[in-house]
């Protein structure tokens, strides 16, 4: 084969192969999100990689600890990451000014945290809430008749002069989406948007959120513990010590049913994490021996006697 | 959003408003207060003067004839002039309508009589005086007419008419009709015709013209003078001339209610370039001069004014850094509250910028209108408004707003605000470190000019000392105070009980809430021990200086002697416990005019006891002559006579340098036992000075009691305004101290409830749970009063070489006595009411779940 030849094929590979996640709306790729405090360092993402496509609704699974609320301060606009890439609508978030930093969190993102309180200001009306953010954004024209239309969709309109002590959680969360949603993001995140109600509520506010999700066409990340969330999006994408380690993914089958197949992540030099209870239960430490078969990848344990002969 | 906000916090936007309006108003309204009281020393001052002293007089002695002033309107010509050329400092505090100008001979002696009457030697001065004219009223005769002629001794003299005060009449035989020579060479007539009396005695006008309404005795070697002046027309001015000693004098009278504190200085330049200008006119023939005690008085009093300055600075300044600190804690309290607000804000897209104006504005709407009442509220406050009543209110709500700007823009700088502060502690930043080391280094190097140099003119580094030093000591509080609690927590955590520990670590840690409450807390206490250290001192030297000025209880002094009977009504009055008679005169030794006193110092020294006075001991008893105690400026002669009481030989046994009331040290003094009669007594005993005064029943007798002296020492206007000023500035800062301790409790209250509500889900008691409140704050508090208490302490002693307090005590000040009563109390007082009040903080019970919940959502 020519040299010319190589180059040309080489062209031609290149060509045809977008640049890593280059549709996606949301991309990490390697991130890495360190916290020092005075001599301890705590890595709390370490090289996570995530991909979400514009219109996607994506749950984000994992234990306590694992660096899901860290990766949604991140998306959010609120923290900066350490190293790696993570790049939402566009904009990296790692060189972004803080004046950047500020358009963003206004115009390109909107969230809602897990505690009611939290997400309102709890002397304000529902309407006052939602139209804060475009007052701060400086977007007055008919700024009150969008936070009026948000309410409608959400189905908090009769809410709209009460104050959050004055409404129920669930509705208080609608709220905190309809204020997520009032400068137009293309994102929104919710971390733990249920974690304080009840199965029915919690019912109701994902409702909402799936309402935003399907009539806006927002991107959604929800943080949740919840099975009964985490059970109705198309993809769920679990992180366990701070990378994403598996995602689940739903298709409904021809006679109705829900399948949810789980896999695990690949990522793009190759690495892979096995789940804990598969390593136990075939007793894999330290290293393992991989045999290419025509179709997939066998792994198997090394048996000490074994690695002695060789 | 502001007014949402300020709706939403009006608990703490009220007290913020509330202390922005005290301190306001005490910073606008006690500068006026103090300038009223320098206005009233100084019109004390000027009242006390005679008019000689305050006005200025220019005055001309005439030499020749071409140069005599022979008409009224040359005189008022030359009064314009003067009155032109004054330089407008002067010009502003003339008196509207005086004038008083005129000419007046002086020392004219009377060389005969027409009616050969003897009557000693006497002395006519012969005065036009335009102004006289409306002063008087004839008793007798008529007022003096144009000048004639008279034959004396075969010439044709001069004839002056003149009118004379009635007094002339029978001391000097002056009667209307009465003609005298006056002068022996050149001589000229005078006849009396008319007698007049002074309308108004009292009248200023006479102070600058003492002989006019009475004859003046004068002792002359064994003779009496006699001399009088008398008012003669304006006819006589023709006649008068360089042949008699000639003045002419122009009174340029003051308004002494236009004199203020404030333009002393001024004036005292401008009389300087004044004199300048009128000696500046004189010619050979025509000497000017200026005459006036203005400004050695205003000199005078203004170096008493700069050590109450120094001292209202002082203490102004520490009321206006505690009050500011205490604005500044007020805001932060308000602050903390829209946290979460505004947290929220900066999440959801809020700038910086927006997050730190609408936080700002809040504060500006709570504390400029509560500044400007307060301002408002300080013109009630009679007195003069100077640049220090503006700058005061400005200055805090500038420091106010400025503090909360600030601090936004610090804590939102971020949107995501991690708050660990109660895991790990922030390291010091170096330029924090280096600015309070800057701080500390000026503050020493200051306070060791001001010990060196001392406040001779106003220099405003120096006088901003002491608050620079309190400054320092509380920055360097802050900075050290975990170290000591360090020490305790070593210590507890290997004792079994937890709460101490638990107690002394949050203490330890709690740094960020430590600052201002240690900035206010320390310059409160530091401020009041050194206003209630420097009112000790003042006023037991005020006591002593009393005691020193009577030299007993009370002290009956007369020119005359005083008879036995005298002092048996005296030893009956009332509160009369013991007399110890004294012979006090005059003698001479070795041609030194000598103070003697006789008395007996034992029976002294008995009646003294368990009073601030002391006196030497009584002289030997020695052959050939009395033994006496004699003041070293008399040499060291060991023997002498005094011819005082009686002709005796001196011998001396011993020194004295003074002695209480009774001669002071500057004199020459000689001390000998009492040998009748006594012309001064002293008592011992509570006796009031009006039953002194019946019973010794002499109207010459010069009575004092150390009660009324000291009442005199006290009322001074600058001294009762510096302790008064004291009094208040030291319970305002109490209250603001314990406000500070509050507020920081209240600010702090819903990080401590998180706390507390875990370690009760652990287990902890409500009553654990309350002492771990109180060992929480009360480390904070004891260390910042102790640093308090011993700064302020030290701060009299360290400032004492450069702020002379002798004008407000009647003597010299010397040395801060270490009274630890008021101060100690003070401070314990202060912790104990402020323990107090984290005690019923931690009292006031708060429900567990709530306080959690309360927690996550900060």
């Amino acid at each position: 084969m020519s040299v010319s030849d190589l180059s040309s094929l080489e062209a031609a590979a290149l060509a045809r192969r977008p640049a890593f996640g280059d549709s996606a709306h949301i991309l990490c790729d390697n991130l890495v999100r360190i916290y020092k405090t005075e001599g301890v360092e705590v890595v709390a993402l370490q090289g996570l990689d995530l991909l979400i496509d514009k219109g996607e609704l994506v749950a984000i699974v994992g234990a306590s600890g694992s660096g899901k609320s860290t990766l949604l301060n991140v998306l959010s606009g609120l923290d900066v990451p350490t190293a790696g890439l993570a790049r939402v609508a566009g904009m990296d978030l790692l060189s972004m000014s803080a004046k950047d930093r500020l358009r963003y969190r206004r115009s390109i993102v909107g969230f809602i945290w897990q505690q009611t309180a939290r997400n309102l200001l709890p002397y304000l009306s529902a309407r006052e809430n939602v139209l804060l953010p475009m007052r701060l954004a400086r977007r007055p024209r008919s700024a009150r008749q969008r936070a009026d239309e948000l309410l409608e969709l959400l189905g908090v309109a009769d809410c709209a002069s009460r104050t959050p002590a004055e409404m129920s959680g669930g509705q208080q969360q609608r709220v905190a989406i309809a204020v997520a949603l009032a400068n137009e993001p293309g994102v929104i995140l919710a971390d733990e948007p249920t974690g304080e109600l009840d199965s029915e509520t919690s019912a109701e506010v994902f409702a909402a959120l799936r309402a935003a999700n399907r009539e806006l066409g927002v991107t959604a990340v929800i943080v949740t513990h919840d099975p009964l969330v985490s059970e109705q999006v198309d993809r769920t994408v679990g992180i366990r010590d701070g990378r994403t380690s598996s995602e689940t993914l739903r298709r409904t089958s021809e006679d109705g049913d829900v399948i949810a197949e789980e896999y695990a992540v690949l990522d793009r030099v190759g690495r892979l994490q096995l789940p804990r209870d598969f390593m136990s239960a075939l007793e894999m430490e330290r290293r393992v021996r991989l045999e290419l078969e025509r179709d997939h990848i066998g792994v198997w344990p090394v048996r000490e006697d074994a690695s002695d002969d060789e | 959003m502001p007014i949402t906000l300020l709706r939403v916090h009006k608990g703490a936007a009220a007290v913020l408003a509330l202390l922005a309006l005290s301190a306001s108003l005490l910073l606008a309204a006690l500068p006026r207060a103090f300038e009223r009281s320098y206005d009233q020393a100084l019109s004390d001052v000027l009242g006390g003067a005679v008019a000689t002293t305050t006005d200025l007089t220019v005055g001309e002695r005439p030499f020749d004839s071409p140069e005599l002033l022979t008409e009224p309107a040359q005189f008022a010509a030359r009064d314009d002039l003067w009155r032109r050329t004054l330089p407008p400092e002067l010009r502003r505090i003339m008196a509207s309508k005086s004038t008083d100008f005129g000419a007046e001979t002086f020392l004219t002696p009377v060389a005969d009589r027409f009616d050969k009457l003897g009557f000693g030697t006497q002395y006519l001065d012969l005065a036009w005086l335009p102004a006289a004219e409306q002063r008087v009223r004839y008793v007798k005769g008529k007022p003096p007419g144009p000048a004639g002629a008279i034959t004396y001794k075969g010439q044709r003299i001069v004839r002056y008419d003149v009118a004379v005060a009635s007094d002339a009449v029978t001391q000097m035989g002056l009667d209307v009709g009465a003609t005298v020579v006056l002068g022996y060479s050149d001589p000229m007539a005078a006849r009396v015709t008319g007698v007049y009396e002074l309308t108004d005695p009292k009248d200023r006008y006479w102070d600058h013209h003492l002989n006019v309404p009475k004859v003046t005795v004068r002792a002359k070697d064994l003779d009496e003078e006699y001399l009088i002046t008398g008012l003669t027309s304006a006819d006589s001015l023709k006649y008068l001339n360089a042949h008699r000693n000639l003045n002419y004098f122009w009174v340029l009278g003051t308004d002494r209610s236009a004199l203020t504190a404030r333009d002393a200085q001024q004036v005292i330049d401008a009389i300087d370039v004044y004199r300048r200008a009128v000696t500046g006119r004189t010619t050979n023939f025509r000497p000017y001069t200026l005459d006036t005690g203005l400004n050695d008085l205003l000199k005078g009093y203004l170096q008493r004014l700069a050590t109450a300055q120094t001292l209202m600075l002082l203490i102004l300044g520490g009321l206006g850094l505690v009050a500011i600190g205490v604005a500044a804690l007020a805001a932060q309290l308000l602050t903390e509250r829209m946290r979460s607000g505004l947290t929220l804000m900066r999440a959801r897209g809020g700038g910086l910028g927006q997050l730190v104006v609408t936080g700002t504005s809040v504060v500006a709407l709570v504390t400029l209108p509560a500044v400007l009442v307060g301002y408002g509220l300080a013109a009630l406050v009679p007195g003069p408004v100077t640049l220090a009543v503006h700058l005061g209110p400005a200055l805090l709500a500038v420091a106010a707003i400025a503090y909360t700007a600030g601090r936004l823009a610090l804590t939102h700088r971020r949107p995501l605000d991690e708050r660990r502060d109660d895991v790990v502690a922030r390291k010091p930043s170096p330029r924090r470190l280096v600015l309070e080391a800057t701080v500390a280094g000026l503050a020493l190097a200051g306070a060791y000019l001001l010990r060196t140099r001392g406040l001779q003119e106003s220099d405003p580094f120096l006088m901003a000392v002491p608050a620079a030093l309190t400054l320092a000591a509380a920055l360097i509080t802050v900075r050290c105070y975990p170290l000591p609690l360090r020490l305790f927590v070593w210590l507890t955590a290997r004792r079994r009980p937890a709460v101490p520990f638990l107690g002394f670590t949050r203490a330890a840690r709690g740094r960020s809430v430590a600052a201002l409450p240690v900035l206010v807390l320390l310059p409160a206490l530091a401020v009041s021990v050194f206003g209630s250290v420097v009112s000790a001192a003042v006023g037991d030297t005020q006591r002593v200086a009393a005691w020193q000025q009577v030299g007993a209880s009370a002290r009956v002094e007369r020119e005359e002697a005083i008879t036995p009977e005298m002092i048996q009504r005296i030893q009956r009055t009332p509160g009369v416990e013991a007399v110890v008679p004294v012979a006090k005169g005059n003698s001479d030794v070795g041609g030194h005019p000598t103070t003697v006193v006789a008395v007996d110092l034992g029976a002294y020294r008995k009646i003294l006891a368990g009073t601030p006075l002391t006196v030497p001991d009584a002289p030997r008893t020695v052959p050939g002559g009395v033994g006496g105690l004699v003041s070293p400026s008399l040499g060291g002669a060991p023997t002498f006579e005094i011819d005082w009481p009686s002709k005796v030989r001196v011998v001396r046994t011993g020194t004295i340098t003074g002695l209480n009331g009774l001669a002071s040290p500057e004199y020459n003094l000689v001390v000998v036992p009492f040998d009748g009669p006594a012309n001064t007594l002293l008592i011992k005993g509570g006796v009031r000075k009006d039953d002194l005064a019946a019973a010794v029943n002499a109207p010459d007798a010069l009575i004092m009691t150390v009660d009324d002296s000291l009442r005199q020492i006290q009322d001074a206007p600058l001294t009762s305004t510096v302790l008064a000023a004291f009094t208040i500035v030291t319970i305002a800062l109490g209250a603001y101290a314990l406000i500070a301790v509050i507020i920081a409790l209240v600010a702090g209250a819903a990080d401590r409830a998180k706390a507390l509500a875990y370690l009760r889900t652990l287990g902890l008691s409500q009553r654990q749970a309350r002492g771990l409140t109180v060992l929480e704050v009360t480390p904070l508090i004891v260390l910042t009063a102790v640093a308090g208490l011993l700064l302020g302490l030290a701060l009299p002693a360290a400032l004492a070489p450069g702020i002379d307090l002798s004008a407000y005590a009647g003597s010299a000040v010397d040395g801060f006595p270490l009274t630890l009563g008021t101060p100690t109390l003070l401070a314990a007082g202060l912790t104990a009411v402020a323990v107090l009040g984290a005690f019923a903080h931690a009292s006031a019970g708060r429900a567990v779940t709530g306080a959690l919940r309360l927690g996550e959502s900060a």
